[in-house]
């Protein structure tokens, strides 16, 4: 088992203008977050809207530096990499997007999109790129006529496919796939879940999966980490959590998520409210404001994350609530 | 006598010559007070049988019944000046997106009070009393201050919650929601739904979901109908459907969502899409993915037959060969 990704303390603020003569605030989207990625198995991200999760795929993909903290790809750091350096290193890590009709070019035609990362990565000559290009079609499910259409030629769910025959075309370590599955249909869904795990088995590549879909998550993922207002607040190996979630925003999650037979649901805990403000985050735990467990303690103090059951958790009061 | 009444309708779009049939023969009956959940692939014809009983399809496709009746009314030979006196009193609707469906250059107030100026005739402090008061039953904090916001200054979710308190502004007897939580982090979402469901109690209106996502209507559904390609494949009360689906298709969907598929590797699946206009099959529409298809199902269209707890369209539903 090798580690293909590290993060430690990944920290990213940004600066929000709040008008002309008032002083920029500060937006803290992710706040010192670290793991490890390990080839071929798949760290699941989950959390509601502005909780972090887009901002750590950026990161992850190496879109933009963080603030803070460093991010190892295979052993070398990318916050101090050089833009030569940086470049090579892009190639690792491709993304897959949620929405295929906005991350397809309409004018460019399937074959071309696909070889669009050999042309610029690798010296590889034009006919070589084309059969590259059409043994991932295959590989992904496309038929070879499809070389030659235009994307909106395709379904919801071929597109998707297509996006992740593009995001493979270099053999990346690391798959970063931001809700790849949440604007299509259950049967297609499976479909495309199903593609994902084929070729993890078959190129041993380690997927960021990000998603607020627990039912999904639970299926593909091998670690979960659950994050709230750029923390994490839960991460531990996937069966451990949702066998025994500890932390209660972990338990209201998973509690909230419609079942096909609710009556066999343990867990009952709801919470109230929306995801406060990034901009003015409460102070101590971010969410004492909607946790039903919340005392005084959670108020004023940051709870760390800690080792506790065979997972790390924030809260201070884990033990409590769940014994 | 039922509420709302639906005896083979059809919704066709295109030329006379060539023309698309999105909705064929469909029946439904749905009766004060209950919670009927429509559930579908995309292209299933889920939305355009609720916006053809509204009379939103004016001018686009032709609606051809043998009884659309709301509330003792004829909707098939009603004017359009009485038309508009129901729709949005007696049946109201919410649509997927909350913030495509509020104007974003009124206030929400404004949007909510103008409902009540035309349907009741509300004026001056009463009306704004009024509007306050439906801010504050789907729970909209600070309400009184939240009346003069515009809809890009609210979070989807409450911008969800705005929409909801226009559509029960006048008490409607029947509400028709149209993936209301689609959007939606699944927090919210379980509040949604919390909210929609106690607003149907409290108020005894009927409520017709329509829905890709089989788990949100196993919640609260008393009766599913299962559509595909136009046509109800089958339709049977809750639980009894989720437990025993009896047509190919309600088992394929059901399978295909992860949770079914608890510790497997992949997900079963449903080859291929919903046929579009020019691929329609000549026998059962789902012949050509139906894993337990037979000569019959090629070549002659199945009937509505009667099951235990509803109807089915299927040559060989699974309960009869099992038995």
């Amino acid at each position: 088992m090798s580690t293909v990704l590290q993060a430690r303390d990944l920290t990213r603020y940004y600066d929000v203008a709040q008008g002309l003569f008032k002083p920029a605030a500060q937006v803290k989207a992710l706040n010192g977050v670290s793991f490890e990625l390990t080839a071929g198995k798949t760290l699941a991200v989950v959390g509601e809207s502005g909780c972090g999760k887009s901002t750590l795929a950026r990161q992850l993909t190496l879109i933009e530096p963080p603030t803070a903290g460093s991010l190892l790809l295979e052993g070398q750091d990318a916050a101090t990499a050089s833009k030569a350096e940086l470049k090579a290193m892009r190639t690792k890590v491709q993304m897959v997007f949620q929405n295929p009709y906005a991350s397809l070019n309409p004018r460019q035609k399937i074959g071309t999109q696909l070889g669009e990362p050999l042309d610029i990565n690798t010296s590889l000559s034009a006919s070589e790129r084309e059969e590259r290009v059409r043994a991932m079609m295959t590989r992904v499910g496309l038929r070879p006529e499809h070389y030659y259409r235009y994307p909106h030629m395709f379904s919801g769910g071929q597109r998707q496919r297509i996006a992740i025959a593009r995001a493979m075309m270099l053999n990346p370590r690391i798959v970063v796939a931001d809700e790849p599955t949440s604007a299509l249909d259950v049967s297609i869904q499976a479909q495309v879940l199903n593609l994902f795990m084929d070729l993890q088995e078959e190129f041993n590549t380690a997927y960021v999966f990000i998603s607020h879909n627990l039912a999904v998550v639970e299926h593909v993922a091998d670690e979960l980490m659950v994050m709230y207002l750029g923390r994490a607040v839960e991460v531990g190996a996937k069966e451990k959590i949702y066998s025994r979630p500890l932390h209660p925003y972990t338990q209201a999650l998973l509690s909230a998520t419609p079942s096909i037979h609710p009556e066999d649901r343990r867990i009952k805990i709801k919470i109230h409210g929306e995801l406060p403000s990034p901009l003015n985050p409460p102070s101590g735990c971010t969410f004492h404001k909607r946790c039903p467990f919340a005392n005084e303690r959670c108020q004023q103090e940051v709870p760390e994350l800690r080792a506790l059951d065979e997972r790390m958790i924030a809260c201070h009061h884990a033990e409590n609530i769940n014994s | 006598m039922s509420l709302l009444e639906i005896k083979n309708l059809s919704v066709e779009f295109g030329s006379q010559h060539n023309p698309f049939r999105a909705v064929e023969g469909l029946d439904l009956t749905v009766e004060q007070g209950e919670i009927v959940g429509i559930v579908g692939e995309s292209g299933s014809g889920k939305s355009v049988t609720m916006m053809a009983m509204m009379g939103l399809l004016e001018g686009q496709g032709r609606i051809v019944a043998d009884t659309l009746q709301f509330d003792g009314k004829d909707l098939l030979t009603i004017s359009a000046r009485e038309r508009r006196k129901i729709v949005g009193k007696d049946i109201a609707m919410i649509f997927q997106d909350p913030m495509t469906s509020l104007n974003p250059s009124y206030t929400v107030g404004y949007q909510i009070m103008e409902v009540l100026k035309i349907h009741q005739g509300l004026r001056g402090a009463a009306l704004k009393q009024r509007a306050l008061e439906l801010m504050e039953m789907v729970e909209i904090p600070a309400a009184a201050s939240r009346l003069a916001a515009y809809p890009h200054q609210l979070s989807g979710g409450m911008s969800q919650r705005v929409v909801i308190a226009m559509a029960i502004a006048c008490s409607p007897k029947l509400l028709i929601a149209d993936e209301p939580t689609t959007a939606l982090d699944v927090t919210i979402q379980a509040q949604i739904m919390d909210l929609l469901v106690n607003l149907q109690k409290s108020q005894n209106m009927a409520l017709i979901m329509i829905t890709h996502d089989l788990a949100v209507v196993a919640e609260v559904a008393h009766k599913v109908a299962v559509m595909y390609a136009g046509q109800v494949a089958e339709m049977a009360k809750v639980p009894g459907i989720f437990r025993k689906p009896a047509h190919p298709y309600t088992e394929a969907l059901l399978k295909s969502i992860p949770e079914h598929s608890k510790g497997a590797h992949r997900l079963s699946t449903l080859a291929g899409i919903v046929p579009g206009q020019y691929d329609r099959p000549s026998g059962c529409l789902l012949s050509p993915r139906c894993p337990y298809v037979q000569d019959k199902c090629k070549a002659q269209r199945p009937g509505l037959t009667a099951i235990e707890g509803g109807v089915v369209r299927c040559h060989y539903p699974i309960t009869a060969k099992e038995a």
